[in-house]
């Protein structure tokens, strides 16, 4: 009001004062960070948790509903459902973990190759990026999974970590192209830093951040991708106990109404893939970086 | 406009092409036995003599590459051989289940495009009040859960709990209504839209939410345009091309979601079909459906690649500008 030159009819801009500050915790998905969190220390510390041996096949308690002694109830098979969702989220934890591995270190690869590349070279890694990226990637895995027949973990990791890395090579590619021109990166090859050393100090660092969300959605489509496969019989077979093998004695289950078979590890499982959303989605938004199309 | 549609055209077949080689060969090298589908148990029990002179009749014998030049010679006459496991051709038995799917993929595709348009215009409106609110968390949650597991969850409360809808199949034994066919659909057809709708919803909210901070909405604003008129006329309409576009990369996004609910389901459609056919080494049939997706899929990718680069004028504005 005091200033000399008052404009009328504009809307008066909030200067910098104004915003309030957030506390550090704002913003954060505190519940997802603190639940998932949970979930991870409960499958490291399987042992200490599980009430039974999750193996043991019980035939005498077979299918009982969740009570004193089986907290969740027992499967078809008589094994103990609370011990073997601790013991099976680690099987279910690690292919996503190994599989997002897999996937980024091979997107590093072919998106800085191609970055770095001539501009030949770049448009033929691009087009067949391309071409395999429009194939749905749940598809493409039971695809080459139904095909290869009996599966184990790493394999189940490495079909899911080989089929996903496109989406992510693209990013790192744009990245790595407005980057290979910075004069630290010519200084640093000048000195006779070689390819890997150039990826390794320089551009790796630059372009982690704008990938840190396609990793963290990766882990959550790989779990998908396991129990999907699981679930259908073409994953991991049932004596190997993870969160999808477990689902995949549902379909008996249904028959004869033993709803906590169904819902209970498929609670776990979404309850894990939500908090993984919301964290990647956190990242997505504190980190503003360019965002994928599909 | 000859060249452009030339090129496309040529990229089309060449990559049907890589395709079609790709699968013959790795579905050719993986290990598993195809005599079983074709025979069944009685594999078995075969002597090793019966072995080749199966394997000799089926061709099987030959090496890949002679395999695969006999199968370009006769897929070029329109001739994909017979199914191992259905004992008739191919072509046919993938025509007999096409219409379930073309149904579940097809209904599904147009709720699917609708609904999120509804949804994604109803969350930009509200932005950020409770309703947009309420409309993300329940989206994100449902986005979240895998297909087989809400499929597992329908069939438990409606079909096993409640017994409202049939858990399976296309239609009941012996009854053959079109009412009974839509009961049928019901379910599967939820998991098809659950599974896709709020990810385009999200995005066409986020799409309109950008549109409206730009400058021409002030223009008309300050014409004295109504805040409906502005949405509808303006906004949404300035959306139209990169949401067709969004509809044409989809298509094989949607086909493979009805491949899973298809198997959860046994939906009689062509998911189920691939699904066996890759499991049990059915190579005939497995190339026809493998090349008939193939197709779908960069099908889908071209013409969202024309929508963006032909039909939208503001690109040819762009492109004129250029070149001048």
């Amino acid at each position: 009001m005091n200033d000399r030159f008052q404009m009328v009819g504009i809307l008066k801009k909030k200067t910098a004062s104004e915003v309030k500050s957030h506390p550090w915790y704002k913003e954060h998905p505190v519940i997802s960070e603190v639940l998932l969190g949970l979930l991870i220390l409960g499958c490291l510390f399987a042992k200490g948790i599980m009430t039974k041996d999750p193996t043991y096949m019980d035939l005498l308690h077979y299918a009982t509903p969740p009570g004193k002694e089986f907290l969740f109830g027992t499967d078809t098979m008589g094994r103990d459902i609370f011990s073997m969702i601790w013991y099976g989220g680690r099987v279910s934890l690690f292919i996503g973990v190994l599989s997002t591995v897999i996937t980024t270190v091979l997107a590093i690869l072919v998106g800085s190759i191609s970055g770095l590349a001539s501009e030949r070279v770049d448009t033929l890694i691009m087009r067949f990026t391309e071409i395999l990226l429009a194939i749905p990637g749940l598809l493409l895995i039971i695809f080459i999974q139904a095909i290869l027949g009996q599966a184990n973990v790493f394999s189940i990791s490495f079909v899911i970590g080989i089929t996903g890395w496109m989406s992510m090579a693209k990013v790192i590619r744009t990245e790595v192209k407005q980057l290979r021109d910075s004069e630290y990166i010519l200084a640093a090859r000048m000195m006779g830093g070689n390819f890997f050393y150039v990826l390794w100090h320089h551009l790796a660092p630059n372009f982690i951040s704008s990938i840190m969300f396609m990793v963290v959605m990766h882990v959550r489509s790989a779990i998908v991708a396991e129990s999907t496969l699981s679930f259908m019989g073409i994953g991991l077979p049932l004596e190997v106990i993870s969160w999808g093998s477990m689902l995949s004695l549902s379909e008996k289950a249904l028959l004869s109404g033993n709803w906590w078979i169904i819902v209970i590890p498929g609670l776990f499982l979404v309850g894990t893939l939500v908090c993984i959303t919301q964290i990647g989605n956190y990242i997505r938004k504190r980190g503003n970086t360019t965002q994928s199309v599909l | 406009m000859i060249r452009y549609y030339g090129g496309k055209i040529l990229i089309f077949i060449v990559s049907i092409f890589v395709l079609s080689f790709l699968v013959f060969t790795v579905s050719r090298m993986a290990p598993g036995d195809p005599l079983v589908s074709y025979y069944g148990d009685r594999v078995e029990k075969m002597t090793p003599e019966e072995r080749e002179h199966a394997e000799n009749r089926l061709g099987l014998r030959d090496p890949i590459l002679t395999q695969y030049q006999r199968f370009l010679e006769k897929s070029m006459q329109g001739d994909f051989g017979i199914s191992y496991k259905y004992k008739r051709s191919a072509t046919e038995v993938v025509l007999d289940r096409l219409p379930y799917t073309l149904v579940l993929g097809g209904v599904g595709f147009v709720l699917i495009f609708s609904l999120a348009l509804l949804l994604g215009i109803v969350c930009a409106v509200h932005e950020d009040r409770l309703l947009d609110q309420i409309i993300c968390k329940v989206g994100t949650v449902t986005s979240c859960i895998p297909e087989f597991w809400v499929s597992l969850m329908l069939i438990l409360i409606f079909a096993v709990e409640l017994k409202l809808l049939p858990s399976s199949g296309a239609h009941s034994l012996r009854v053959d209504t079109l009412s009974d066919r839509l009961l049928h659909l019901i379910l599967p057809m939820t998991v098809v839209v659950l599974g896709h709708l709020w990810y385009y919803a999200y995005m066409i909210r986020n799409k309109i939410l950008e549109e409206i901070r730009r400058d021409y909405v002030l223009l008309a604003k300050a014409k004295g345009l109504s805040k409906r008129k502005i949405l509808y006329r303006h906004c949404v309409r300035n959306m139209i091309p990169s949401y067709l576009s969004l509809m044409a990369i989809s298509v094989p996004h949607i086909l493979g979601g009805t491949y899973i609910v298809e198997t959860v389901f046994s939906f009689p459609g062509i998911g189920t079909l691939a699904y066996e056919s890759a499991r049990f080494h059915d190579y005939n049939l497995l190339m026809l459906l493998s090349l008939l997706s193939g197709m779908v899929v960069i099908l889908g990718n071209m013409v969202a690649q024309i929508i963006n680069e032909r039909i939208d004028p503001r690109i040819q504005a762009k492109e004129a500008m250029h070149e001048r």
